[in-house]
């Protein structure tokens, strides 16, 4: 009997100390939440992200980042992506487009090219990239590169989840493990919407939740330098 | 049993032979899919009543590639799968009414015949309302319609400003060309009615224009711009440039001269014709450029307003002449000094003032509707379709013309902001045109507590972005700049109309691509505190001071803003 109580302790030791070293079964949670917005027909496509946040090494060589081109139009008009991604510009149109980008974090310029053409960009340095297209004045899009792969994008209802297990499978992006606990803080951006900001912590053991009411306003930048 | 599967059996044989019917009779057939397939050359020539004609371009209507006539006016068009028996192909070249002729899958009916334009301009030539072109090109002339270029007589600013009168239109208020000048009608209408002016250029009264029951008087009507030739230096117009024009019925019927960018347009109620002007900048000079000489009592220096460079691209004779429109002369600058590798090469007028709009779709491809479509329509790619929207200051381009970053930084009790400025989508200088036109940036930086700092070191706005509250749009003092060019007298007097201007104060506008980079500092009351700045770009269609004599309504965009 002693003996059978020796081998069940030393397997729960194991267990435990297995459970500590397999990545992601015992770290700490998940910030999420949800954001309520007045003035703004859904709080989608709002992002949230970590400021700072603990280094992760991913491989982004098989990520799909599409910035896509159809009807005079940049589809997604949002596009959070971790530094160090490539995404891909096809023109989906039927016209020729020519996109560029002025500013001062990726400036670049694919030139004109035709319906059924794609050209690509790595982005390798963090920053708002605001893309512009030279032939159509009204087509305007975000990329958004971002310093870790802490963040998420709400969904219609606003709610959101860091890490955004969602966002990282539709493009690709290797799994990312729960956050450690600690103190963080989060900002959110959208283009039409006053930036905010909270510090957070997150437990030992377990998940926390947080709410924003946002307003209409001028989005700050995404990191202060 | 049996007569289920023959039935089926039946039925699929059926299928089948519809689908070989619709495949080799072409129903259902993509116009898109003219000329792919494998290649075959159609041999053909190209005469005149004057032998052979070289150059032409021979195609077949709508599609990309063409074929150009050698000496003896042959050519070899290759052409794909065309699922027609018979069909047509077209010829065209400047100078020259385009025609077209019938061919079969291996040769074509004759020769291709076209007629030289014999250059006969009629001053009592009529121009022909827009009403007319309307009823072929529905949805051009609605564009138009909607744009500034359609009212360019009727605009209210222009009236006013030319009378000298007020938005309620009591009369004695300035600025007003008439005021100054009440024996002289100016030369407004070459640009504002050129339908009207371009037989009396020196003598149209604006008024005289609008009291007149030609639509076509109002604003720059299609057929004058169709009619125009070629364009050319000519110092003695207010924009330095004058447009030639053809102002002739050729001898076909009732057809309508018209020259435009198509060489494939040979139909019966045009007598169409290729010209290449229809696709360059230059065609835009003829009024989006304007300079005046000055008085040679004038001490105008443009030596500390502008480089070297910048002066020469302005292509004025001397430095007594003053520039005070030169958009065109913007673009052509700017696309000078780009190497033959940026992609920004070649770029003109059209690509942006005259591209496609969300609103305007689905895509079409066609430039005519409705029965003539049936009759005469050639299918294009929208790509060769330009929309005639004429865009231009309005709030779709001014949102995008320029952007704006900001960076900051804390340094003891200084908060160091940087604000980065772009010209991202114009081709020209921001802004351009009119000189009553400004764009401000405007900063606000605050505390933690919300309270307003104090601005160390930077510009501030000037006066006359008005005096007064905030929220009334007023913005004299704040910390900021303005991007303007702004007119003078001799006086020293800022923002006079440019029939009294005698030099330029400043012209901070920003050049194509160009970013610029302003400094301000502010005094920090707690160093450990989180302050927060924005900043907004602001485009002034009029001036303050101008806007409230009038009793015009300042009606600002918000091209963008930012915070730090």
């Amino acid at each position: 009997m002693k003996k059978y109580n020796i081998y069940l302790i030393s397997i729960i030791f194991a267990a435990f100390v297995l459970l500590l070293y397999i990545p992601g079964a015992a770290v700490a949670g998940k910030i999420t939440g949800a954001v309520k917005v007045k003035g703004l027909r859904a709080p989608a496509d709002i992002l949230v992200y970590l400021t700072k946040a603990p280094s992760v090494s991913v491989d982004l060589s098989k990520t799909k980042f599409v910035m896509d081109q159809q009807n005079l139009t940049f589809l997604p008009h949002v596009l959070p992506i971790p530094v160090g991604a490539t995404v891909l510009f096809p023109n989906n149109d039927k016209v020729d487009h020519n996109v560029f980008s002025l500013s001062r974090s990726n400036k670049f310029n694919l030139g004109s090219y035709k319906p059924g053409e794609r050209k690509t960009i790595r982005f390798d340095k963090p920053g708002i990239v605001e893309l512009r297209c030279d032939l159509h004045a009204e087509m305007i899009a975000y990329i958004l590169v971002l310093q870790n792969l802490y963040f998420a994008v709400t969904d219609a209802k606003g709610q959101f989840e860091i890490p955004d297990t969602e966002y990282s499978a539709k493009y690709c992006i290797p799994k990312i493990e729960n956050l450690p606990s600690g103190k963080y803080t989060v900002k959110t951006w959208h283009e039409k919407l006053k930036t905010e900001k909270q510090e957070v912590v997150v437990p030992d053991n377990g998940d926390v939740s947080i709410q924003w009411n946002l307003t209409r306003g001028t989005p700050g930048v995404l990191y202060k330098r | 049993m049996k007569s289920k599967k023959l039935i089926f059996s039946i039925s699929v044989g059926i299928g089948v032979v519809m689908v070989a019917v619709l495949m080799f009779n072409g129903f259902g057939y993509s116009q898109s899919s003219v000329n792919s397939g494998p290649d075959r050359l159609l041999y053909g020539r190209v005469i005149s009543s004057y032998g052979p004609v070289e150059n032409v371009r021979v195609r077949l209507p709508g599609s990309e590639g063409y074929s150009l006539t050698d000496k003896q006016g042959k050519f070899s068009l290759k052409i794909g799968h065309v699922p027609w028996p018979r069909f047509r192909i077209t010829a065209g070249k400047e100078g020259w009414f385009n025609n077209g002729q019938f061919a079969n899958q291996t040769d074509l009916s004759g020769e291709v015949f076209l007629n030289p334009i014999l250059l006969d301009d009629r001053p009592d030539y009529q121009f022909i309302s827009p009403e007319v072109c309307a009823r072929c090109h529905v949805k051009l002339t609605r564009y138009w319609d909607r744009s500034k270029m359609a009212h360019t007589t009727s605009n209210p600013k222009v009236l006013e400003t030319y009378y000298g009168t007020d938005a309620y239109k009591r009369p004695g208020i300035g600025p007003g060309y008439k005021l100054d000048n009440p024996d002289d009608s100016g030369n407004c209408a070459v640009c504002h009615a050129p339908s009207a002016a371009v037989s009396q250029p020196k003598t149209m009264d604006l008024d005289t224009v609008l009291k007149s029951s030609k639509t076509e008087w109002d604003g720059i009507s299609c057929e004058y711009c169709h009619k125009v030739r070629k364009v050319l230096k000519d110092p003695s117009r207010p924009s330095g440039f004058r447009p030639v024009l053809e102002r002739q019925s050729p001898l076909q019927g009732q057809a309508i001269l018209v020259y435009g960018p198509y060489d494939d347009v040979a139909v019966p109620p045009m007598a169409a014709s290729y010209n290449p002007l229809y696709e360059k900048g230059q065609f835009c000079a003829t009024c989006h450029s304007h300079v005046k000489k000055v008085p040679d009592t004038s001490t105008w220096n443009p030596d500390s307003i502008y480089s070297d460079e910048e002066w020469k691209g302005f292509g004025l004779k001397d430095k007594s002449y003053l520039p005070i429109q030169t958009t065109y002369q913007e673009w052509k600058q700017w696309q000078s000094q780009l190497s033959p590798t940026d992609s920004n090469k070649g770029k003109k007028c059209q690509d942006c003032h005259m591209s496609w709009r969300k609103e305007m779709l689905p895509y079409d491809n066609y430039v005519v509707d409705a029965g003539a479509r049936n009759m005469w329509g050639t299918w294009r790619s929208p790509e060769n379709i330009r929309p005639h929207h004429f865009d231009g200051g309005t709030e779709i381009q001014l949102k995008t013309a320029l952007s704006m970053e900001l960076e900051g930084e804390i340094k003891g009790d200084t908060l160091i902001v940087k604000a980065y400025i772009t010209n991202t989508n114009g081709g020209h200088w921001v802004p351009t045109g009119e000189t009553m036109r400004s764009v401000m940036l405007v900063m606000n930086a605050v505390d933690g507590n919300g309270k307003p700092l104090e601005l160390k070191k930077g510009s501030r706005l000037p006066d006359w972005t008005g005096i007064g509250e905030e929220k009334g749009g007023n913005y004299a003092g704040l910390p900021g700049a303005v991007f303007a060019r702004i007119l003078q007298d001799d006086k020293g007097n800022i923002h006079v109309p440019f029939w009294r201007a005698t030099g330029i104060a400043s012209d901070t506008r920003i050049r194509p691509k160009k970013t610029v980079a302003l400094t301000y500092e502010f005094t920090l009351t707690d160093p450990g505190d989180e302050p927060e700045v924005e900043a907004k770009l602001i485009y002034r269609p009029v001036i303050k001071p101008w806007a409230k004599k009038k009793n015009w309504l300042v009606e600002d965009i918000l091209i963008t803003s930012s915070a730090w």
